[in-house]
Parts: structure tokens; C-alpha cells; sequence
């Protein structure tokens, strides 16, 4: 049984269980289990609505104790300070770059790990509070306490001290979002870290083993070689699974001629610790997946990177019958993010076969409290929604890759159209020629309408942008021929 | 212990100040100088002091609550004056927790929640 604290409203101990009538009056309109991209972004929009909202956020400390603040992944460890140490690894090449334009400096160029965490750190503790005065000013009640339902429309909320309070909602959305898998070898969450801990880690990380091929590892493993680490990448089979592999190969080829050591077709079999230390040194042993071939190497830090687990597992959905993917631990939702029981919603990374990105969260959260308090129709489109991979050539994409197209509409009934350049600002300190490159898959058999744009190059993310909305309005390649290019830049090839 | 106000003018008043309290919470407020009335320059400070001061009971014990006066109006405008470079400061009034990225600005100031969420919240 479980002891029930209401403000105005005290009881005597409560039995939860099936037999539990369900509530008539709520403590609130809404609850918003997880105060990420979507969970506050929904959070807000309610409040905008005069509704009566809750937002729950707690941090698992992870295996190495990293915590943090108000925000969700983006916030503290993902988007934003991935961003920020990726533009440090930029500056550093713009540095090498500068001599050639005439700048002049006799000193080596180093770099200072702790410098660029205190920096990044210090900007997103002021994100964090930037959402508590949002929340606070928006009257929306936040508790920094870890949700789970207990029974029909109620909550548990137990905070860091261990206390619990229990809350009851018309309405429920779920947001937990994810954090890093581990392998299950030994000495993964003894010695290793991940992108929990990588942002906010008090020493610079020195020769680092990244495991995994997804984007948080090729981007984390990208900055860091550009700050000039030692970084090798352990990958079991491909790169980027799910996105354009031609694409792919040309981010894995630049990065490698660009200092990545790659270890393909190997998997870690364990780690163990050679010394202690801020880095210490581990050993990893790894086997072969094509045949018995075992290796070991040494390194200051392991950074595994091989994907990301729902948090929908420890938070009472079966007490309330929501169903969830057994297997990936995903919440299956209808076109409106409403799960199979009808007053709990959901959106984010959770959700099956959506994309986990951050603006389509947020997009999902607002359009759907709209619908819930303010009469609207409209759903949230995953179609055509752009990304950016901010490895050290930057990979911006938006629609079909070439693979799912031809597989969707026939290879016969698809062009592709497809250009290399070499963007001026890399001409006088004679970078690479070659590598810069862009596509774009058109079918044939709709007016060539363009379904697939990609390109490889600095600031795709910026380029990409434009020509997303372009794509959402239909752009047909004869459109696109007619549209007169900006010069010199990168977006006109 | 409670908590205990200290009353500085300047710049370097300031930061000798914030130095000889360090390792106890500082919080701070940054107004306006008062002319011979006691009225400040700063019409947004005028309405913002006394929200502060009536939720100066939550300070946390062992508190040292730094009440500034920045300047006169001209000094405040200069862009490059030692608050706007050095301490990042944007207006005033500005309350802020020393030493964290917590603070708030301006009309946040008149709200006594906000500024009771900055006294007591970690």
C-alpha cells in the first residue's frame, strides 16, 4: 500500500489495485511523464490553454554517476553540446586553414578539454534554468521526481530523497525518451562510457575506442579526432544503418583520410582495467564477426555508441495496460500519438517506427495538445522531415535515400542526378577536391518531382533546410533547374 | 546562522566582496545608484526591490544576499562597462545565485515565485 499526500486533501493509507476506483475529480489536466524536447514542448502549449499541467523529469545517474539537469537528451547530451565541441573541432581546422589566408602565428595550436566542457557546461546549465523559469512562469508544476503509474489514471513520483507522492490526471503523455545501450560484456559499465557521460566528462578523454557505427558514434568519434585525440571506431557490420549507405561510405572514407583508424567486422568480447585514472588505461579484447580472429588494444577511454533503449520499461505501463513493443521496448501509437489506452499519449524517441529527432517531438507535442484542448485537426507529418549528421563532413539529408527508393518505386523509375564540388573556401588552403558531394532522387514517373535530396559538404545542415521546405511544397527537377543559383556557394550546385 | 545582507557600490566593491564570502551561497541584486531621495534611476529596479526583499526569508541559511548599486544611468549604458563584460550582465535589475548560470532579468524580478524558485531551488 501506498501512502497518499494531497495538498488539500489528506487520506489514510490507500490499497492500489485493480479494484481502485477511478478518480472523478484529477490533481491535473495533464501529466507529462519527462521533461525532454517533446515532454516540455507539450508541457507549455498546454499551460498556453489555462490547463492545469505536471511535468515529471528525473535522471538515472548512469554507471559512471553523470547526471543532469531540466532539458532531456538534446539539452545536456545530445544535440546542443554535440554540436558545440563539433564546432570546436571545426575551429581547429579553420585555425590550420587560417596560415594559408595569411594569418600568422608561431605557437602550436592545442587544444584544452577542460576549457571547452566548462563552456559547453555552463551554457546548458543556463538552458536548464531557462526551462524551470519557462515552466514556473507558464504555471506548469514540475517536480524533479521519477514517474510510474500505479494504477488507473495515477501516478507515483518518487524524488532523489526517496520520497512519494502520488498524483492523478485526466490525461497523461508520455516522454521518456532513451539512453545509451551497453553490450552486456564484461567491464562495459564498470570501465566504458557513453554520450551520458562524454559532454560533461572531467578529463579529457585521451585515446579513445568508439564502439558503434550509428551517427552518435561517427559524430562523437569525429569531434574528437578533430580536437586531436587518437580515436579508432569498432564497427560490427555497417555504417549509419538506415541511411543512404552511398552516402555513408563517403562519410566512413573522409573521416578515415582524415585520421579515424576503423576496426570493421569486430565486435568488443570484454574490457578490463590496466590502470586507474582520469583517463586510465583499459585493454579491449574483440573477435572477429566473419570468422576467429581475436584482437586487443589499449586505450584511455571506451565510448560505446551502439544505439538506444526506450525508458518505457520501468515506469508501471503494465499497471495500466499500455501496451509496448516487447521486444524494443517502443510504444506503438495511432496517427494522433495516442496509445492503446485512450487517455495516455505519447511521443518522442519512444514511439515505433517514428524518427527520434528533436523538432519532430516537439511538433508532435504541440499539435497534439492543440487537438486535445484547442479544437485543431491537424496531425504531425513525418514525412519529408530533414536531418543533419554533423560529422566532420557534414552529411544534411531530406526524403528518400536511393535504396529505399528504388526498392519503394522501381530503379527504372527513378533518376538520380548527383555532382561533386569543391567549395571555394577549401580551394586556397587546398583541401579535398573531391569529397564535397550532392544527389537528389527524382521520380520519373511524377513530373521528376524531387523525393530524395542529400548532400555532403559544411553546413549541410543550413542548405538542407531550404531545400526541405522546397520538397514539402512538391519541387520538380525542372523546377529546380529554373531556380537561378546563389554564387559562390556551396547550395548552388 | 540565517542569512546576512551586504551593501556595495561599484564594480570592485563587488567582486572583493563576492571573493571574501566564497564557499557560502551568494545571491545578488543589481540596481540602479539611488539619488539624495533614495530613488533609483532604474524605474524597473524601483518596482523589483521590494519583490526581493519580501522573499529574502528563503534564503538558505548561511546566505550572503550582495544588494549592488552598478552606477549611475550613463556608466549602465556604456556597452562596455566591467557588469556587462566581466559578470555577462544584460539589465537591470538583474538577481542572480553567484557562480551558476541562474538568474533573472528584468520584469522576471517583479515575480516573487521566480525569484523564490531562485532562493530555494537546487
Amino acid at each position: 500500500s501506498v501512502q497518499a499526500r494531497k495538498e488539500d486533501k489528506p487520506q489514510k493509507t490507500m490499497e492500489i489495485n485493480g479494484l481502485t476506483p477511478v478518480p472523478d475529480t484529477y490533481d491535473y489536466d495533464l501529466i507529462v511523464i519527462g521533461g525532454g524536447s517533446g515532454g516540455l514542448a507539450a508541457a507549455k502549449e498546454a499551460a498556453k490553454y489555462e490547463k492545469k499541467v505536471m511535468v515529471l523529469d528525473f535522471v538515472k545517474p548512469t554507471p559512471q554517476g553523470s547526471s543532469w539537469g531540466l532539458g532531456g537528451t538534446c539539452v545536456n547530451v545530445g544535440c546542443i553540446p554535440k554540436k558545440l565541441m563539433h564546432q570546436a573541432a571545426l575551429l581547429g581546422q579553420a585555425l590550420q586553414d587560417s596560415r594559408k589566408f595569411g594569418w600568422q602565428f608561431t605557437e602550436e595550436v592545442k587544444h584544452n578539454w577542460m576549457t571547452m566542457t566548462e563552456s559547453v557546461q555552463n551554457y546548458i546549465g543556463s538552458l536548464n534554468w531557462g526551462y524551470r523559469v519557462a515552466l514556473r512562469d507558464n504555471k506548469v508544476t514540475y517536480e524533479n521526481a521519477y514517474g510510474e503509474f500505479v494504477g488507473p489514471h495515477t501516478i507515483k513520483a518518487t524524488n532523489k530523497k526517496g520520497v512519494e507522492k502520488l498524483y492523478t490526471a485526466e490525461r497523461f503523455l508520455i516522454a521518456t525518451g532513451e539512453r545509451p545501450r551497453y553490450l552486456g560484456i564484461p567491464g562495459d559499465k564498470e570501465y566504458c562510457i557513453s554520450s551520458d557521460d562524454l559532454f560533461s566528462l572531467p578529463y579529457c578523454p585521451g585515446k579513445t575506442l568508439v564502439v558503434g557505427a550509428s551517427y552518435v558514434a561517427l559524430e562523437c568519434a569525429g569531434f574528437l579526432a578533430g580536437l586531436g585525440l587518437d580515436v579508432t571506431v569498432m564497427v560490427r557490420s555497417i555504417l549509419l544503418r538506415g541511411f543512404d549507405q552511398d552516402m555513408a561510405n563517403k562519410i566512413g572514407e573522409y573521416m578515415k583520410e582524415h585520421g579515424v583508424n576503423f576496426i570493421r567486422e569486430f565486435v568488443p568480447t570484454k574490457v578490463e582495467q590496466l590502470e586507474e585514472g582520469t583517463p586510465g588505461r583499459l585493454k579491449v579484447t574483440a573477435k572477429s564477426t566473419t570468422g576467429d580472429q581475436i584482437i586487443e588494444g589499449e586505450y584511455n577511454t571506451v565510448l560505446l555508441a551502439i544505439g538506444r533503449d526506450p525508458c518505457t520499461r520501468k515506469i508501471g505501463l503494465d499497471k495500466v495496460g499500455v501496451n509496448i513493443n516487447e521486444k524494443t521496448g517502443k510504444i506503438p501509437v495511432s496517427d494522433e500519438e495516442q496509445t492503446n489506452v485512450p487517455y495516455i499519449y505519447a511521443i518522442g524517441d519512444i514511439l515505433q517506427d517514428k524518427l527520434e529527432l528533436t523538432p519532430v517531438a516537439i511538433q508532435a507535442g504541440r499539435l497534439l495538445v492543440r487537438r486535445l484542448y484547442a479544437g485543431a485537426t491537424t496531425k504531425c507529418d513525418y514525412v519529408n522531415v530533414p536531418t543533419t549528421v554533423f560529422t566532420p563532413l557534414e552529411y544534411g539529408a531530406c526524403g528518400y535515400s536511393e535504396e529505399t527508393a528504388v526498392e519503394k518505386f522501381g530503379e527504372e523509375n527513378i533518376e538520380v542526378y548527383h555532382s561533386h564540388f569543391w567549395p571555394l573556401e577549401w580551394t586556397v588552403p587546398s583541401r579535398d577536391n573531391n569529397k564535397c558531394y550532392a544527389k537528389i532522387i527524382c521520380n520519373i514517373q511524377d513530373n521528376e518531382r524531387v523525393i530524395g535530396f542529400h548532400v555532403l559538404g559544411p553546413n549541410a545542415g543550413e542548405v538542407t533546410q531550404g531545400f526541405a521546405a522546397a520538397i514539402k511544397c512538391g519541387m520538380t527537377k525542372e523546377q529546380l533547374d529554373n531556380t537561378v543559383g546563389i554564387h559562390p556557394v556551396c547550395a548552388e550546385v | 546562522m540565517g542569512w546576512e545582507e551586504v551593501q556595495v557600490c561599484g564594480y570592485d566593491e563587488f567582486v572583493r566582496t563576492a571573493q571574501r564570502y566564497h564557499g557560502r551561497p551568494i545571491f545578488a541584486l543589481f540596481c540602479g545608484d539611488k539619488d539624495a531621495e533614495g530613488k533609483s534611476w532604474c524605474p524597473d529596479c524601483v518596482t523589483a526591490e521590494p519583490v526581493v526583499r519580501k522573499e529574502l526569508h528563503n534564503l538558505p541559511d548561511e546566505s550572503v544576499f550582495i544588494y549592488c548599486l552598478v552606477g549611475d544611468r550613463a556608466y549602465w549604458k556604456d556597452p562596455n562597462n566591467e557588469f556587462r563584460r566581466n559578470l555577462k550582465l544584460t539589465g537591470v535589475p538583474t538577481l542572480l545565485k553567484y557562480g551558476t548560470p541562474q538568474k533573472l532579468v528584468e520584469e522576471e524580478c517583479f515575480k516573487a515565485e521566480l525569484v523564490r524558485m531562485l532562493f530555494t531551488e537546487d
